[in-house]
């Protein structure tokens, strides 16, 4: 039974033996290793900018800086009414609150200690800007209007830098999407060239079957199975490779403690779509290789 | 026989002004026509570079003429995609004269090709191939790998190769060259036993003796023309 089995696989085309064999084998493993790390970084980006964006995406905050005159309790008041306004007019946003006194203080308690009087320093009053679910703003050109309207208001530079930062990993993120297209168009085409060279080596053998009465699927299923068994076992080498490079980074990252990269972390669900790549390397070369081979077969004999 | 006589009036190859040519070289063979009825054996004769080896590829389909039609089965192979000639590939049955197996294959796996290529299950497959691998006296071989296998050894493995499969057609090209003549009486004999079955029998030789002791009708090749020399008597 088991030998029935076997013999149903049989292959006519000794593509076992070929010496193609190992610059298919190491040039899927290598691409393999590659895309699994650029995916890694790919999913490690997507996480921190995630992370950045919740901390910058419900609000911001706002600093009215104290004068440096003497003013009177309604000149104050004047002064802040002028910044709630600009952004209560403004779409987007759902709510301004002041910061009270008291949350100030216990906010600046680790540095001031819990009995400091914040009323006789120079501290800034700090507004609290809610933004709508899904709203997010512009920094810098907010920033930039609210200078106009007024100057000794700012918005809390953290987001600005946030959103900055944001920029270069968007951009970095589709950076990492092209080389992820590039890592798999050279598999591709590493692929298609094996293909081609087999085709010609074996051209004498495929005439025969094909003077036999052989299809071209016949002859494309026999490549089909040597490109998911070569796809399978070089890219499991590839991803273990690649496993081994994430977890030594991610074991190197968490000494560094800094709570930007800090959120450049892997999910369990990353790690499980990266442990799919070697099924789908296999069913990719799998589909190329009968492809291809369909695509040749059909200019030969 | 009656069956036998029936299907000689039912012709299962047909060429009309079929010339065959190789790039820009002249015409190996020029306005040929030929009608093989079902169930007829022919040698095919004529003088080395006579164009019977272009003739017999182009009757398994694998040339095609580059003037006039080739009817086989009753399809236009002009016409046909390359599944329907696949298709009628599997009804026809070639001996090589250099034999064409795979060898790096051993004689049972290169016997059950044919077989492998319609699908058939490895049991069937198991017992097609050994019964006629043990007639062909090549029962103790079948494991032996075709590179080891002598001449004659090889011969006989591309003859049980191309009538495992009960072909319609059977075209050989020499194909007792290279075996003693107790084996050649044989092969003969399988020959004319599928021929009766109904198998349409084309086999390409330079022996005279074979013509003269079998007898059967000659497609002769001729300054790249053809004629008919028909058989003087029926073989026994």
């Amino acid at each position: 039974m088991k030998k029935a089995f076997l013999n149903r696989y049989h292959s006519e085309i000794p593509l076992k033996e070929e010496k193609s064999n190992l610059f298919l084998e190491v040039s899927t493993a290598v691409s393999v290793f590659l895309f699994s790390i650029v995916l890694a970084a790919y999913f490690m980006m997507t996480s921190m900018v995630s992370s950045w964006n919740k901390s910058i995406i419900d609000g911001l905050t706002v600093q009215i800086m104290p004068s440096s005159e003497a003013l009177t309790a309604d000149e104050e008041l004047l002064r802040l009414n002028k910044v709630i306004s600009f952004f209560d007019e403004r779409d987007g946003v759902e709510k301004v609150r002041v910061i009270s006194n008291e949350q100030i203080k216990h906010i600046m308690s680790p540095w001031l200690g819990e009995n400091a009087n914040i009323e006789n320093l120079p501290i800034p009053k700090l507004l609290d800007v809610k933004l709508k679910n899904g709203k997010t703003f512009d920094y810098q050109k907010v920033s930039s209007e609210l200078k106009e309207v007024a100057s000794y208001a700012s918005i809390d530079n953290h987001g600005i830098w946030l959103q900055k930062l944001m920029k270069s990993a968007a951009a970095l993120k589709m950076l990492s999407l092209f080389v992820l297209a590039v890592v798999l168009s050279a598999l591709a085409f590493s692929l298609f060239y094996a293909v081609q060279t087999s085709l010609r080596v074996h051209q004498n053998i495929i005439e025969i079957l094909h003077i036999m009465g052989a299809t071209d699927n016949y002859v494309a299923k026999q490549y089909a199975k040597r490109g998911l068994w070569t796809g399978f076992i070089s890219s499991v080498i590839g991803t273990i490779l690649g496993f081994g490079v994430l977890i030594m980074i991610s074991h190197l990252s968490s000494g560094l403690e800094t709570g930007l990269i800090g959120s450049a972390k892997l999910s369990l669900w990353h790690w499980g779509t990266i442990a799919l790549l070697p099924p789908m390397t296999a069913v990719l070369s799998m589909i190329l290789s009968f492809l291809s081979v369909k695509q040749t077969l059909g200019k030969m004999m | 026989m009656e069956a036998h006589k029936n299907m000689l009036t039912e012709p299962i190859i047909d060429m009309y002004n079929v010339c065959i040519r190789y790039g820009k070289d002249p015409d190996v063979l020029k306005d040929i026509k030929l009608t093989l009825q079902k169930g007829s054996f022919h040698f095919l004769t004529g003088k080395s570079g006579a164009g019977k080896t272009s003739l017999l590829s182009m009757m398994y389909l694998a040339l095609k003429p580059s003037a006039g039609t080739v009817m086989i089965f009753g399809s236009n192979i002009g016409y046909a995609s390359r599944d329907a000639m696949a298709a009628l590939r599997r009804r026809i049955g070639v001996v090589f004269q250099d034999f064409r197996l795979l060898e790096h294959l051993s004689a049972y796996d290169n016997v059950a090709i044919p077989l492998r290529i319609r699908g058939m299950g490895e049991n069937e497959i198991k017992k097609r191939v050994k019964e006629l691998l043990s007639w062909v006296e090549l029962d103790k071989s079948m494991d032996k790998i075709c590179s080891t296998l002598s001449g004659g050894e090889k011969q006989r493995v591309a003859i049980a190769r191309a009538v495992i499969n009960r072909p319609e057609i059977l075209l050989a090209d020499e194909p007792t060259g290279n075996v003693d003549n107790d084996i050649a009486v044989k092969l003969m004999k399988l020959f004319i036993e599928l021929n009766k079955l109904g198998t349409t029998v084309v086999i390409a030789t330079h022996s005279k003796e074979l013509i003269a002791e079998y007898n059967y009708p000659q497609i002769h090749l001729e300054n790249k023309g053809l004629k008919i020399i028909p058989a003087l008597r029926r073989a026994q």
